[in-house]
């Protein structure tokens, strides 16, 4: 199969792993964090008699909002960067839908105005973001559609008590990914997944909150299957870490993406712009494209980022993706940066989060 | 054209009424309203009721006071224009008889609010209000009003305490009102003390959710009275205004009211001053003022300064609220509009007692439905 | 509810009222006649999602419906085209709450009929200022 014919050329081009088209580009991205945050002191002063706690805060959605509105609102966004017209898919990535049955993607395109769509929801814990970019991108790549929007969202939740309660938070990111031209901010240039059968947390059928292994989560599912991804993606494109201006990690925790940055070979230098977790904790299918998107905000073209996400259960889609001429002018019209909305916060106390979050029993 | 009468009246005390059902409620008001003259057999029922379906999951209710009554084979139906459903009721009666297609009617309001929980009461109240864009996004009848109250005080500059001044006079007149909720004075620091319900309107600004009936008999002038104190409906106007008060261009204009009254004043050959006695709809504090400022008893931006120097106290210029009106006799939705006809009557028979206006002689009555949407302007006098 | 809710949903979601053809006045709600000329022919028109506020109010004894959520911000919101439209105003502490604050439209949901039921969406405002 002959490949397109490259516009950005590199070296070591090889013709195995997931071949992305190199057509289609992203051409705008939005992301919606709510106005909340719990410090995880407040977590603690609850459940663990005030012993100390990471220095971290979470994004809590409020009272009236979930997936689907803030699924709405990263869109919305993301299309006035892009300024696009028309989407031909709309793929909504979350494992929190309000809906058991009944699609969030509907909701999204009635909002957008957009009918003439392939619409539809994903699950894969916290990697459920990436899978939809990467749909999209092949659904674009392959001449389906003209462009599509792919969303990350969730409005993660932990047990009262549990230790994902530090954590879990809320967010959206949404990305616009259109053929190839002048305007395009950034373009894939190869991806690879890696899976397996793992199963490190879940959520079964009916319940309210997931459960997890513990530390389980760790070596076996995280480390295990993002050092696999990006692995396999350096091995078949020929990269190496210092091809990458910028690494961005799936973030549970604030630990977890330095310890897997530093065993990848990556410094601190390459992965710091991305590091949210301390501001927002861990907005599950919304988080690697967060941190792709808030190094959106700063990148310089021809720039190579990494963005390797994990979802449990377990699974890794590692991409690289090369920052395009277009990012300047729209970053200029959007006046719209993912830390002016970090920043735009206010601190909650545990009594707020559980009226806002539904935790209290009327 | 057949001059019309108000007979005889009857009616509940308003207020929690446990024990009895919106019929039992209805048939009570009734039959005291029919009881002076056993020889009337109303040629017409109509019965002025906002939410029966809500509260009672009862309609028909025509059909069915008219058979409770014993009166079958009378034509008998019911109106519902909101908070103006009674006002509305004793305007069609009025014209039924005033046409001289019948020469007696039963007008008969009745609400049954108590056994709704608050919230549910809110909610039925705001169907007054449009379902889609008004309902739907949580906007109770109660917050529509404080939104205004808020808008009213910033454009005319207008004090709590002047604010306060209606629910004042309303509980300085109900505390004497046999048939009021509230028989109790309260002072403006009491108002402004009570709670906050929808700011900045306080617990104090709003009339409370209670039971009653009312019913009057109209009779042509064939009829005449034994006692010489006729009372006389000289006329009554139904107006109505862009739906919702965000849609219009003012929002501190009552044009319903305002077209009402003066197409009822002039055809009652009245004008302002000739009025002695006045019950206004106080839903809400804010919604006395801009009614007596919209019936010409008050300037623009006025109306809460004119009563805080009390022009509308038991013994002021122009006397309102003379039983308490919605504020302190209560406010059972489709019955308001007859209570206040009722009590326009027992101050033109001069049978207020303690809290008789003297020697009055017009009295007007103003019933709304939403805010201003419906307006029913009815003027009353003593011949 | 459910069927009415379904019905509107577009104007819930994009603040989508009416235009006259005739003398170009805009509507949210939308009329079925042009209050301003009588003309009959109108067309459907997305309303601005910035405005200022007319007045509000901070509802603190909700609907039944809308339960769980008091206290509510409620106002008047005048949008740049003139058009006044009522909405909750959220993510706001009531002390930055003014008469003339700038807003600009939210995607939100508006209540749910049970934790079984259907969830209702529609726009709501939040403050800029
Ligand atoms: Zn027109």
């Amino acid at each position: 199969m002959p490949l397109n014919n490259s516009l950005i050329p590199f070296k070591g081009w090889v013709n195995f792993g997931l071949k992305t088209p190199k057509n289609a580009a992203i051409a705008g991205y939005g992301v919606y964090i709510p106005r909340y945050r719990l410090p995880s002191v407040e977590v603690a002063r609850i459940w663990r008699g005030g012993e100390e706690a990471p220095l971290i805060k979470k994004a809590v959605a409020s009272l009236d909002e979930d997936i689907t509105t803030m699924a709405v609102e990263a869109a919305r966004r993301a299309i006035k960067m892009a300024e696009t017209k028309e989407l031909g898919a709309i793929f909504v990535g979350t494992e929190t839908k309000p809906y058991a049955v009944k699609p969030t993607s509907t909701i999204v395109a009635q909002a957008l105005n957009q009918h003439k769509v392939l619409a539809s929801d994903l699950e894969f814990a916290c990697k459920a973001g990436t899978e939809a970019l990467q749909l999209i991108l092949a659904l674009i790549g392959s001449g389906m559609i003209e462009s599509g929007l792919a969303i990350g969202v969730d409005t993660a939740q932990g047990r009262p008590g549990d230790d994902l309660e530090f954590t879990a938070a809320s967010a959206a990111a949404a990305y616009i990914l259109s053929k190839r031209d002048v305007g395009s901010i950034a373009v894939v240039e190869g991806a690879s997944s890696y899976v397996s059968d793992t199963t490190d947390f879940w959520r079964r059928a009916g319940q309210q909150y997931p459960r997890h292994l513990s530390r389980f989560t760790g070596e076996p599912a995280y480390f295990y299957h993002i050092q696999h991804a990006v692995k396999n993606l350096f091995d078949e494109f020929g990269y190496k870490p210092s091809d990458f201006k910028y690494a961005v990690f799936h973030q549970p925790n604030p630990r977890f993406p330095v310890e897997v940055a530093l065993r990848l070979g990556f410094n601190l230098e390459q992965i710091k712009p991305s590091l949210l977790n301390p501001y927002i904790g861990n907005p599950y299918a919304a988080n690697s494209l967060l941190g792709l998107a808030v190094v959106l905000d700063e990148a310089s073209p021809n720039d190579l980022i990494l963005v390797c996400s994990f979802g449990s259960g377990a699974g890794s889609d590692a991409l690289s993706i090369r920052v395009l001429d277009g990012v300047e002018e729209k970053r200029r019209k959007a006046q719209n940066k993912v830390r002016d909305m970090i920043e735009a916060s206010v601190e909650i106390d545990y009594a707020t989060y559980a009226k806002l979050r539904g935790k209290i029993v009327a | 054209m057949a001059k019309v009468i108000v007979a005889s009246v009857g009616y509940t005390r308003v207020g929690d009424h446990w024990d009895k059902s919106i019929l039992d409620l209805a048939v009570e008001a009734s039959k005291k309203a029919l009881k002076p003259y056993p020889n009337i057999r109303p040629e017409v029922i109509i019965v002025g009721n906002m939410f029966s379906s809500q509260s009672s999951r009862q309609e028909h209710l025509g059909a069915l006071l008219a058979s409770a009554l014993n009166l079958t084979r009378t034509p008998a139906f019911k109106v519902e224009a909101a908070c103006a459903s009674g006002g509305v009721a004793f305007n069609i009666a009025y014209n039924k008889i005033r046409s001289g297609e019948v020469s007696s009617a039963l007008v008969v309001g009745v609400e049954k609010m108590r056994d709704l929980d608050t919230p549910e009461a809110s909610l039925a109240l705001s169907m007054a209000e449009s379902a889609e864009y008004t309902q739907f996004i949580g906007a109770s009848f109660l917050s529509l009003n404080a939104m205004l109250a808020r808008l009213y005080s910033e454009t005319y500059n207008v004090s709590r305490d002047e604010l306060s001044a209606f629910p004042v006079i309303a509980h300085s007149n109900a505390a004497t009102a046999e048939h009021a909720q509230f028989r109790k004075a309260i002072s403006v620091e009491d108002v402004s003390r009570s709670p906050l319900v929808s700011d900045p309107l306080r617990l104090l600004d709003c009339a409370p959710v209670g039971d009653g009936a009312a019913a009057v008999l109209l009779a042509s002038d064939a009829f005449d009275e034994d006692d010489g104190a006729r009372v006389d409906v000289l006329s009554s106007k139904i107006s109505t205004n862009i739906f919702s008060v965000y849609e219009r261009d003012d929002m501190l204009k009552f044009d319903a009211t305002r077209d009402a009254a003066s197409k009822a004043f002039s055809e009652a050959g009245i004008s302002v001053e000739d009025v002695d006695v006045l019950e206004v709809h106080d839903a809400f504090s804010v919604t006395a003022a801009l009614s007596v400022e919209a019936m010409g008893f008050s300037r623009e931006g006025e109306g809460a300064k004119d009563a805080a120097k009390g022009i509308y106290a038991l013994r002021g210029r122009y006397p309102a609220l003379t039983f308490g009106g919605l504020k302190g006799r209560g406010h059972p939705v489709g019955a308001t509009g007859i209570y206040q006809i009722i009590e326009l009557w027992l101050q033109l028979k001069g049978r207020g007692n303690a809290n008789q206006v003297k020697g009055c002689r017009i009295g007007v009555a103003q019933n709304i439905g939403g805010v201003d949407t419906t307006s029913v302007v009815s003027v009353l006098a003593r011949r | 509810m459910a069927i009415s809710y379904w019905r509107r949903r577009d104007r819930y979601y994009r603040l989508l009222g009416n235009k006259c053809t005739r003398c170009n006045a805009e509507y949210y709600p939308p009329v079925y006649i042009c209050r301003r000329c009588g003309s009959e022919s109108l067309i459907d028109a997305e309303m601005p999602g910035t405005g200022k506020i007319l007045t509000y109010t901070i509802l603190r004894e909700v609907m039944s419906g809308f339960e769980g959520q008091q206290p509510i911000i409620i106002g008047i919101v005048q949008l740049d085209n003139g058009v006044k439209v009522l909405g909750q105003i959220v993510d706001t502490p009531i002390d930055a709450l003014k008469i003339g604050c700038k807003v600009r439209t939210v995607f939100r949901k508006i209540r749910e009929e049970s934790s079984a039921g259907q969830i209702y969406y529609g726009y709501k405002f939040t403050v800029l200022c």
